[in-house]
């Protein structure tokens, strides 16, 4: 059994210490195509980073999951063959207009279908993969009980983010612009300006709020950590993990990622033990960013308790 | 005269039940969106048996019009399980279409249900032509567009593809890119795209942020304006005022939203769409937005009203901020049942309290519609009577002007 783990990118830096730490695949991509990236690359940084990991045998996969306007359209063709010039290993894509013209033609790279909150049966996952696609991300909102149900199913692999922040909304509207121009504020309201949301009469939630040009993000009140469930989708076969450093800057994120990659080799050596797993989740916890939370989100949720 | 080739739009309205489907389309809908018991969205929106739908499917025929389903959840594991004997049923039973945007039932309807015909919903969020051949690649019908989609965008869309292009003109709108939102699972464990949705999007947040890790700093005001709670909710939507734009766009089919609305709401916004698009295709040339048709709206209006995306990115003017601004808020107090041309009376179902006195409004198919005060009303017993307070009671009581039935009656609040 091969796990693969897939981490987000912010620097070349940071690139280079995650490689060192034996993650398998890199992630990132630019603003323009690809949704909530803790760094936009320029294409030149993109060509270093993909050259990068493949200087340590590792893969570069680039984020084209955004929903695609006409305006993006027109010019998602010159960057799809930029990809293909720096060789790339994989993109992921949301939008079937972008797999409509992967398939028209003729990229060496292959796809993951990224569809966010539409992915949640083997069904839709095994329909991309008659377009091509070699594997999907599933949503965050699949309880453990329905990824087991789903693996004996799947045609090909699914993703599960095991760290990082999920998304639970994308307006194209700018909500949060609206607001202070409404109440007559100067602020900014890029993913720097760390704003939250908190529920009606629930002052404890922090949902993280932010606009970039693909619109207006929501995250839910706590971020994802799975370290304690890993057996679980071993088990049930999924290998392929994601972390995702959108909100866990700097080292940080390193070394989170570190604990998976431990996690990784004692799973594969037989030695993961629940001393070892409290161990790791420990070190998660301290290095997690302050005043954001971590929960298994919809995990160990019952799937009859969601209506 | 103009050279314009222009394609009759199709006036597509919502109908929760059997009633609001005959509604809608005695009103002049050339087509109805219904839900199934399964695979909709809807959940708590009067959904159809088979029983129901084929009433409505015949119904339908006889009046030229169409009648489709919304099948539109996003399926977990086993949730698609029987959609292939459903959507069977469905293309026995004569429905025109299926408006789906999952993959997966996708898949199954085509194999399974063959001859079925298949229009994309706007849960799958398409905003691009390539995304539309795609979909007419897999066999598609039609495709809905996206509701973030401006009039320029639907022009160079249909520019570059022939597939049936479906575009929202009416109604409220989700905040998210359709499908794109689980608030609603995450904050009160309901599936927004199983037919759950608590639209927490219109609920009132604090903002704030934390500069100091584990210290929160409210920024619900820049001590400029009234403290206001952050809300993403907006306005509805409304394209009465360009109906040209969107039929010369090619737009195929004009959808109302609102399967959990009246029969008041549907018979009124039916009405006024098809109203517009007759006298359009009837004379483009000379076509003029009429002002009864806004006030029309207006009468039916449940917040305030805005163009969504076709024109611009929606500003804070579109959002529900600050203090409502007021709109004139109607009753819908009764349906006509009968009308003696000999008497001038007209049978009436009450389906909301009225009284003599009362300045009301009769309207019917066609916009025909007058005002008249209630100069008198007579009870099944042949008993004058002041007031109509049981609800479904049938009375009678003059009219100034001939009605028909099917006809309805409202009243300023």
């Amino acid at each position: 059994m091969n796990i693969e783990i897939t981490t987000t990118v912010e620097s070349i830096e940071q690139a280079k210490q995650l490689l060192e730490k034996g993650i398998d695949t890199l992630y990132f991509g630019e603003e323009t195509y690809g949704l909530r990236l803790p760094t936009s690359f320029s294409r030149t940084e993109q060509q270093e980073l993909v050259e990068l990991a493949h200087s340590y045998g590792k893969k570069a996969t680039i984020a084209v999951n955004g929903i695609m306007h006409p305006d993006k359209m027109a010019t998602i063709s010159e960057y799809l063959d930029f990809l293909a010039q720096i060789k790339v290993d994989a993109i992921t894509v949301g939008d079937p207009g972008v797999i409509y013209l992967l398939n028209k033609g003729d990229y060496p790279y292959s796809f993951i279908y990224d569809g966010h909150t539409l992915v949640t049966n083997a069904r839709q996952v095994n329909f991309w993969a008659k377009k091509g696609a070699v594997g999907a991300v599933i949503a965050r909102e699949v309880p453990y009980e329905e990824l087991k149900a789903m693996s004996s199913h799947l045609d090909v692999w699914g993703e599960i983010l095991v760290y990082g922040a999920t998304c639970i909304h994308q307006s194209k509207r700018p909500l949060v612009r609206n607001f202070f121009s409404f109440i007559q504020a100067e602020e900014s309201v890029g993913k720097e300006r760390d704003l939250f949301i908190s529920e009606p009469k629930k002052p404890e939630t922090h949902y993280s709020i932010y606009e970039d040009t693909h619109g207006t993000h929501i995250f839910a009140d706590n971020d994802l950590n799975l370290m304690g469930q890993l057996d679980k989708l071993v088990e049930s076969q999924f290998t392929h993990w994601k972390l995702d450093g959108l909100y866990t800057p700097g080292d940080n994120f390193v070394a989170i990622a570190d604990c998976f990659i431990q996690a990784r080799q004692l799973i594969g050596e037989g030695k993961w033990t629940t001393e070892q797993m409290n161990r790791l989740n420990e070190q998660i916890e301290v290095l997690h960013p302050k005043g954001r939370g971590l929960d298994t989100g919809f995990f160990l949720m019952d799937p009859d308790e969601v209506k | 005269m103009t050279t314009k080739q222009l394609k009759r739009p199709e006036v597509l309205a919502p109908a929760g039940t059997l009633e609001k489907l005959k509604t809608a389309i005695h009103y002049g809908a050339d087509a109805v969106y219904i839900g199934g018991d399964a695979y909709g969205l809807r959940s708590r929106a009067g959904n159809f048996s088979f029983e129901d739908m084929a009433e409505g499917v015949a119904f339908a025929k006889e009046h030229n019009a169409k009648v489709y389903v919304a099948a539109n959840m996003v399926t977990h594991e086993g949730d698609e399980q029987g959609s292939g004997e459903f959507f069977r049923t469905l293309r026995d039973i004569g429905i025109n279409a299926v408006i789906v945007s999952d993959p997966a039932l996708i898949e199954i309807c085509a194999l399974e249900a063959p001859g079925l015909p298949i229009h994309l919903s706007t849960q799958a969020s398409a905003t691009n032509y390539e995304t539309l051949e795609f979909w007419k690649n897999e066999g598609l019908e039609r495709v809905v567009l996206a509701r973030e989609v401006s009039m320029e965008e639907v022009r160079a869309i249909r520019a570059h593809t022939d597939i049936e292009i479906e575009a929202f003109i009416h109604g409220a709108m989700c905040i998210s890119y359709s499908g794109r939102c689980t608030l609603s699972n995450h904050m009160s464990k309901r599936d927004a795209n199983r037919g759950g949705c608590s639209q927490s999007c219109r609920w009132k947040y604090d903002l704030f942020d934390m500069p100091m890790a584990d210290t929160r700093r409210s920024l619900l005001t820049s001590g400029e304006v009234e403290e206001e709670d952050f809300s993403m909710s907006a306005v509805d939507m409304a394209m009465i005022e360009h109906i040209p734009d969107l039929i010369e766009a090619g737009v195929d089919s004009f959808k109302i939203e609102g399967r959990m609305k009246s029969i008041h709401y549907v018979s009124t916004v039916a009405n006024v769409y098809k109203a517009a698009v007759d006298s359009y295709m009837a004379d483009p040339d000379n076509y003029v937005c009429k002002q009864e048709w806004l006030d029309e709206l207006w009468k039916v209006a449940q917040r305030e009203l805005s163009t969504g995306f076709y024109y611009q990115t929606p500003s804070e003017e579109e959002q529900l901020f600050g203090p409502r601004r007021k709109i004139p808020v109607y009753k819908f107090v009764g349906e006509v049942l009968a009308y003696d041309d000999t008497t001038g009376l007209a049978t009436i179902r009450q389906r909301n309290h009225f009284s003599v006195g009362d300045e009301v409004e009769f309207y019917g198919p066609g916009f025909r519609h007058f005002h008249q005060p209630v100069t008198e009303m007579i009870d099944d017993k042949g008993v004058s009577i002041e007031r109509a307070p049981h609800p479904m009671m049938v009375l009678t009581m003059p009219v100034i002007s001939p009605v028909e039935p099917g006809d309805m009656i409202r009243k300023k609040k």
